[in-house]
């Protein structure tokens, strides 16, 4: 075996140009593969992060009903102030809110909103914790002040400090309306978060609607896969409640993600089939050019099962050197746009398709590995059909070429 | 090797004879026809994906625009200038009547008019925040598929009816034939009022729009919010969306002077957006694809020079200048390409044309499509752009390659050549 990974070697040394050649169109699709890999996975990471923060959680808990007449009436009653028992380790935050559909006035204008009462201290779960706020966040969940979107507040053609109206349906049925003072505005990707949410501390709206419960409960989990179980617990400790995960509450978004990893691999097979005809090409001449040597070899008394694994294993050594000066190649991509790629002149188009306008690749050390094997299988299957005319070949014919 | 080189001695032209060379190009390509399968295979292989993804990605950017614009837009619209910014109730264009029916002298062009004004919607106790649109609802029927999205009851007829979002009207806790009463700032800040009757539901399959936009005749928003003959969006679209470009300049010709006509590029920026989101994308992987093929046709052409080396070395010995071996070879590289972009072109214009009368049925991605605007079924767009692309760019790149190759050729020495194995 030693002699053979030797001789592979030397074979393969043997036409340097050829094989250089080779190497990089190896080297270029196993690096465009992996690029284009961190993009999507970026992509798709991105999407998931702006559907959770979308006020959304991984695992959400709301009242039968909620989904199809947001009304206060449809919430419920945290007994405790505690969630049920979690594996440790796996819940990142959580937050109660009430949300509902409200009518927010200035003295000009009249917009439509839904209206989130939120304890601010547990909201580093969503966007709203990490939005770039002008004037002051809420300072707690009893602060009697709301935050507005910027967008909304250029709509209403008001600003921080000012006062606003909101209409809201209380828990009997009837509307309660408020004035409030604007604490600050904040700044999301895109504005369409701008002009949905309007925010104001939870206990201060509980009181204006006269109740104590909440529609719903948000439950953040430190990786993707956790919500399964987080969503099975929840489900034991809220029985008489709805518990869904992000991926029922924002089906698009989940089809999208699951179609980002499709994409991975519809990638990967089309750039390999088109790398197959120039590797297939190169082997079958390295083998060609040795039929008379390996011929003698076979006369000799090499079995031809010997050939073959020397024509795989020069197929293999240089898949293998191509996958790793490709995979470096890639690392050096990957590491020069790690900052991120700036989409904000497409920030509109970049909300359309759920996503922030900053693309962050995104490198999983298993694509790369995937990307890996897969090649090197490839390589080891295109080298049989080299490996299989040679054997075809007679020695005696093959020693008279 | 020796054997092809010896059997056929005289393989290259030595004279400048072109359709010689052609010939000699033809032949010296079926000398391992095995090798030039194989590259011209790649070649296929490369410009069909390229042509039929570049056709899907037209067909869908088509697909996605005219359904962006079929939705409720429409393809373009005459706003107040100021309008799209600040959205002010007193905004408007006017006279709407009469701009309307000169525009309406545009062949091929449909005209929608539409007043939006905010006002708390209820019935009963319950109330909401909606925004009240007046239109002319047969209008609309010819323009947007919006309003064939009516689930219950029917599109309002008389003066005093309504069309409400399924969501709204179960928010308002509604059901059709109750009273629903708008209730906003009319023009000059005064109060805007109108009670109306419930006449039909529907369900557009955005939830927003279904919770937040409620429809009845515009001339009684017009009358109840005090505004005249004066409309905030005159909505345009022709029969056929290729119309609009050379027809733009006499729609904004006549427009009262702060009115403004904005195409669906500046209405739908995100669809415009998106689509070049996607192209980006798109073309790092066509550009990957491209330059593989290319780097195995540069492989074919090293090997090909290689095992022809003694046979370039005896047509030097006998006189034939390098500048004619090398239009030999880049002939040949040319037929290779040939061979390849026709096999390539010939699937992928089969399977073009197959898919353009059948569609193909984006299946799961249903529930996406809607919200990108798509429809469920994918017709690829059939375009000369398209298919011609990216066989332009692998003429290039073969020519490129097989140059390359063989500039060896000028520093060959014939003697050393001819002892080449």
């Amino acid at each position: 075996m030693k002699l053979l990974f030797q001789l592979s070697i030397r074979n393969l040394c043997r036409n340097k140009r050829r094989n250089a050649m080779l190497l990089v169109a190896i080297a270029v699709a196993v690096a465009g593969v992996n690029a284009t890999n961190t993009l999507l996975r970026g992509y798709q990471y991105d999407m998931l992060e702006s559907a959770i923060n979308n006020l959304t959680g991984h695992v959400k808990v709301m009242a039968e009903g909620y989904v199809d007449d947001p009304n206060v009436k449809h919430s419920f009653e945290l007994s405790s102030e505690q969630l049920p028992q979690l594996p440790e380790g796996m819940v990142v935050g959580w937050a109660d809110r009430l949300r509902i559909p409200a009518v927010i006035m200035s003295e000009r204008e009249t917009r439509g909103i839904e209206l989130v009462g939120v304890d601010p201290a547990k909201e580093d779960i969503s966007f709203i914790g990490e939005a770039e706020i002008e004037g002051e966040f809420l300072q707690g969940a009893d602060d009697g002040r709301v935050l507005v979107g910027k967008e909304l507040a250029r709509q209403l053609q008001t600003s921080v400090g000012r006062r606003l109206v909101l209409i809201a349906q209380g828990a009997d049925g009837l509307n309660r309306e408020r004035g409030y003072r604007i604490a600050g505005t904040f700044d999301a990707d895109g504005t369409g978060l701008e002009k949905n949410y309007v925010f104001v501390g939870l206990s201060s709206l509980q009181a204006l609607l006269e109740t104590q419960a909440i529609t719903e409960l948000s439950v953040r989990v430190d990786r993707e896969e956790q919500r399964l179980p987080a969503k099975s617990a929840l489900r034991a400790a809220f029985p008489e409640l709805q518990v869904k995960d992000w991926r029922e509450l924002d089906p698009q978004v989940a089809e999208m993600f699951k179609f980002a990893d499709a994409s991975l691999f519809i990638w990967f097979f089309l750039m390999m089939g088109a790398l197959t005809f120039g590797l297939v090409n190169s082997l079958i001449a390295a083998v060609m050019e040795r039929v008379k040597e390996l011929g003698m070899m076979r006369a000799l008394g090499m079995q031809n099962s010997t050939v073959l694994v020397q024509v795989v294993l020069e197929s293999i050594i240089l898949m293998t050197v191509g996958v790793v000066s490709g995979t470096c190649v890639s690392l050096l991509i990957y590491w020069s746009i790690a900052d991120g790629i700036d989409l904000s002149a497409y920030a509109e188009g970049a909300e359309m398709v759920g996503v922030s306008s900053v693309l962050q690749p995104v490198l999983l050390s298993e694509d790369v590995f995937l990307v890996a094997i897969m090649s090197i299988i490839l390589g080891i299957l295109a080298s049989f059909y080299p490996a299989w005319r040679v054997i075809k070949i007679r020695p005696l014919d093959a020693l008279r070429r | 090797m020796t054997q092809a080189v010896s059997l056929s001695a005289p393989t290259s032209a030595p004279t400048g004879d072109t359709g010689l060379t052609w010939r000699l190009a033809w032949r010296n390509l079926w000398r391992n026809p095995r090798r030039t399968w194989l590259t011209a295979g790649g070649i296929a292989f490369a410009s069909l994906l390229v042509t039929l993804s570049m056709s899907l990605q037209q067909g869908s950017y088509d697909a996605m625009v005219s359904s962006a614009t079929g939705f409720y837009l429409g393809q373009a619209q005459i706003n107040h200038n100021l309008y799209e910014d600040e959205g002010k109730l007193e905004q408007t264009v006017a006279p709407a009547g009469e701009l309307r029916r000169s525009l309406e002298q545009i062949s091929g062009l449909h005209v929608a008019p539409r007043v939006q004004v905010y006002a708390l919607a209820s019935v009963g106790q319950r109330s909401f925040g909606a925004a009240v649109v007046g239109v002319d609802f047969e209008a609309e029927q010819k323009l947007v598929s919006f309003f064939d999205r009516v689930t219950q009851g029917r599109l309002p007829v008389e003066d005093n009816e309504v069309l409400i979002g399924e969501a709204l009207s179960r928010n308002l806790g509604a059901q059709l034939g109750d009273e629903l009463v708008l209730l906003g700032t009319g023009k000059e800040g005064g109060i805007g009022a109108l009670a109306l009757t419930i006449a039909g539901l529907y369900a557009s399959g955005r939830p927003e729009l279904d919770r937040s936009l409620v429809f009845t005749q515009l001339a009684s928003v017009q009358n109840g919010f005090g505004l005249g003959d004066e409309v905030h969006a005159l909505v345009l679209g022709f029969d056929d969306i290729d119309k609009l470009a050379p027809n733009l300049e006499r729609l904004s010709r006549g427009l009262p002077d702060n009115a403004e006509l904005r195409t669906w590029q500046q209405l739908l920026p995100e669809v415009v957006q998106s689509i070049e989101l996607d192209r980006i994308s798109a073309v790092l992987f066509y550009g990957s694809i491209l330059i593989l093929v290319t780097f195995s046709v540069v492989n074919t052409f090293i090997m090909i020079i290689f095992e022809r080396t003694r046979e370039f070395g005896m047509l030097l010995a006998l006189g034939t200048r390098p500048a004619i071996i090398m239009r030999q070879v880049q002939a040949e590289a040319l037929m290779m390409w040939l061979v390849g972009t026709a096999i390539g072109l010939l699937l992928s214009n089969l399977l073009v044309g197959w898919a353009a009368v059948q569609g193909i049925p984006l299946g799961m991605m249903e529930e996406m499509a809607e919200q990108y605007y798509m429809p469920s079924r994918l017709y690829p767009a059939i375009s000369l752009y398209a298919m011609s692309l990216a066989p332009l760019v692998l003429l290039f790149g073969t020519q490129l390659a097989a140059f390359f190759v063989t500039l060896r050729v000028r520093r060959l020495k014939p003697v050393e050549a001819l002892r080449a194995e």
